[in-house]
């Protein structure tokens, strides 16, 4: 298991909180939380060690497009990138809904 | 046109049983309630910790959904997720008490004890069933058996104990998992690769068939709901575990070497009582169960029709106790439960015995006391153990233990042996009070290292490493001690072959413990050693308790 964070410089605000997916196996489960930092930090937390360029790579190219003043957390169970872009976006979708849907 | 349930995640499930915008979490995500156990073996937790906790209103009726998330450490119950399981139903029981229904309905998508936290999770679903057997008196709890990890280990003796039990045929449900049994009995008991097998022994179809289900559906959304409503209402004639003579008999039927399907089986669950029954043939072994059934009842000789459950009614201290013990018998025509295991005989004579005691004391002023001695190397792992619903046999001991319990008995449990598994569960696990004998031979634990290690995808080497930063998957006793469940660790008893002395330092011990018993199982909770050894159960249940209302 392997630890660490990321930040990128943010300025969009969002709506409220988002949490997605589940810890389970080639999935990860992200609670966004909306701040007020001027960045986007990642906090990961992933079963798959020795990846951290590649993550990276992914939270830059989501940054470019969504600069959000926001905490990302992730709990990553072995999730390829096409997932985890998946899951950001879905992420913000959610936290950017005005109307909550049950 | 149907809508997938069991396409759905945990939380999905529980937002698409519940009437639109009645959805509240207690303890979701952003509450970071999350296992202390798995980072420090390298295991990514989880914020929920796979357990979704949601309450709200089915059909205008205030429920409780408990949805485990399989696709978490498959579905396994931790010390967190199991807690959030218990620390509910203890709630649900508190408002139903007070005259506050709010019926429970437990999404089962588990494969038993967490490996990982492994004695928490023995210890945490005890705990689960005992509430469930105390909310039985006030509300159905529900069963809901969606499928894709299915329900097993302890978890479906948990089910089994509900009062309706929902399925599909998609689903599979049995006591211990086909890769186990294979380990354990070996691939011509249970070849794990045979699909057909598996689902012929432990599939929904089979499971309602022989009645251990109640309501099998399709998987559609609205099919569970309906089933659910249905539940709200529908009256059992006779529950599941109380149908003890019924599966007794069967037993006396069943020839456990024949290899029978699903269908023979339900032609002798119905058929007449057999007639002519020769006594069970009894080859006894010695064994710690034995020798501390023999100490404790002063010899007596056991009223029981089965020679591998013990049970006598002597003075104890001054006190009409019941003593029951499971031992060995070389001749059990069960062949996996030749060895002092709970199998479906055990399990059903436990049940068997114990509500003999209660409807005997019934309108007595002083209920006796009921004492499990314990030296149980697990349930047995066998293909007609798992055709003939262990589950269910095993959640019939777990009933009439903890009915026992709450019906005034001092219920009380001493660790002599190994107390391992299933078999604890059904047989000690419900004492109001546990002590155990201070010995390097007694193990105490969920599965063996072998099959643990084959399930967990670790080698042993691994296990015992982990073993160091986790006390909860060690194996011995003083490990397990400071988990907290212990009233008394009694340290210098010869276990094997005690002495006078021995035998004095222990029935003081046990005549305390007794007197302490009360008939909930929060002792364990509150000894000096659960401060820190349940500090996450505790926990949980004080969160629960801040956002339940």
């Amino acid at each position: 298991m392997e630890t660490f964070s990321f930040e990128t410089p943010a300025k969009q605000h969002v709506a409220q909180k988002a949490h997605v997916g589940v810890v389970g196996s080639g999935d990860l489960e992200i609670l966004l939380e909306p701040s007020d930092n001027k960045k986007t930090i990642f906090n990961v937390r992933t079963a798959s060690d020795g990846f951290q360029e590649i993550w990276k790579s992914v939270f830059t190219r989501f940054s470019d497009n969504n600069a959000i003043d926001a905490i990302i957390t992730i709990n990553d169970f072995g999730a390829t990138p096409g997932v985890v872009s998946l899951r950001l976006t879905q992420a913000l979708e959610v936290a950017n809904q005005t109307t909550n849907v049950l | 046109m149907k809508t997938s349930f069991i396409e759905l995640k945990g939380r999905e499930r529980a937002k698409a049983l519940l009437d639109q915008g009645t959805f509240k979490e207690i303890l979701d995500p952003f509450d970071r309630v999350e296992s202390p156990h798995l980072a420090p073996q390298g295991i990514v937790p989880e914020s929920d910790d796979g357990m979704i906790i949601a309450k709200g209103k089915l059909d205008g009726q205030d429920v409780v959904v408990l949805s485990i998330e399989g696709a978490f450490q498959g579905g396994g119950i931790g010390e967190v997720c199991g807690s959030k399981i218990a620390g509910s139903l203890e709630r649900a029981l508190v408002d139903n008490k007070n005259g506050k229904k709010i019926i429970p309905i437990i999404v089962f998508d588990t494969g038993g004890v967490r490996l990982q936290e492994a004695n928490y999770g023995l210890l945490i679903i005890s705990e689960i069933q005992a509430a469930i057997v105390a909310l039985k008196e006030y509300v159905p709890v529900i069963a809901l058996i969606p499928g894709n990890v299915g329900c097993f280990g302890g978890m479906s003796i948990t089910a089994a104990l509900c009062s309706n039990i929902i399925m599909t045929e998609t689903a599979r449900f049995g006591l211990n998992g086909p890769e186990v049994i294979e380990q354990e009995a070996g691939i011509k008991e249970f070849n794990s690769h045979d699909r057909r097998l598996i689902w012929d022994t432990i599939g929904g179809a089979t499971r309602f068939k022989s009645g251990m289900v109640d309501q099998l559906v399709e998987d559609d959304i609205d099919a569970f709901k309906n089933a659910i409503i249905t539940a709200f209402s529908a009256l059992n004639p006779l529950p599941h575990t109380m149908q003890i003579d019924r599966y007794l008999s069967l037993l006396d039927h069943i020839d456990p070497t024949a290899r029978i399907g699903i269908d023979d089986l339900v032609k002798l669950l119905d058929g007449p009582a057999a007639e002519n029954i020769s006594p069970i043939e009894d080859q006894p072994s010695p064994g710690r169960g034995r020798t501390w059934f023999k100490a404790l009842t002063n010899n007596a000789a056991s009223i029981s029709a089965y020679p591998s459950v013990l049970v006598a009614d002597t003075e104890f201290n001054g006190k009409p106790t019941r003593f029951l013990a499971v031992v060995s018998n070389a001749a059990n025509k069960f062949p996996r439960a030749r060895h002092g295991e709970v199998g479906l005989l055990e399990g059903w004579a436990l049940a068997k015995y114990v509500r003999q005691a209660i409807t005997e004391d019934a309108g007595a002023s002083v209920k006796r006391n009921i004492v499990a001695i314990i030296d149980v190397p697990s349930q047995a792992y066998g293909y007609i153990e798992e055709l003939g619903g262990i589950p269910l046999s095993c959640a019939a001991a777990v009933d009439a233990y903890a009915s026992a319990r709450i019906g005034g008995h001092a219920v009380t449990g001493i660790i002599v042996g190994n107390a391992i598994s299933g078999g604890f569960l059904s047989h000690g696990l419900q004492a109001s009070r546990l002590i155990a004998l201070d010995d390097p031979a007694i193990n105490v634990q969920a599965m063996s290292k072998q099959s643990a290690a084959r399930i967990t995808k670790r080698t042993i080497a691994e296990l015992d490493e982990a073993t160091k930063k986790v006390p909860a998957m060690a194996y011995d006793i003083k490990s397990y001690n400071s988990l907290g469940p212990l009233d008394t660790l009694l340290e210098g008893i010869n276990a094997d072959t005690p002495d006078a002395a021995n035998l004095e330092t222990v029935k003081v011990a046990l005549s305390e413990a007794i007197a302490l018993s009360d008939n909930t199982v929060k002792q364990r909770l509150e000894t000096k050693q659960a401060e820190k050894g349940r500090l996450f159960s505790r926990l949980v249940r004080t969160k629960i308790a801040e956002q339940w209302s």
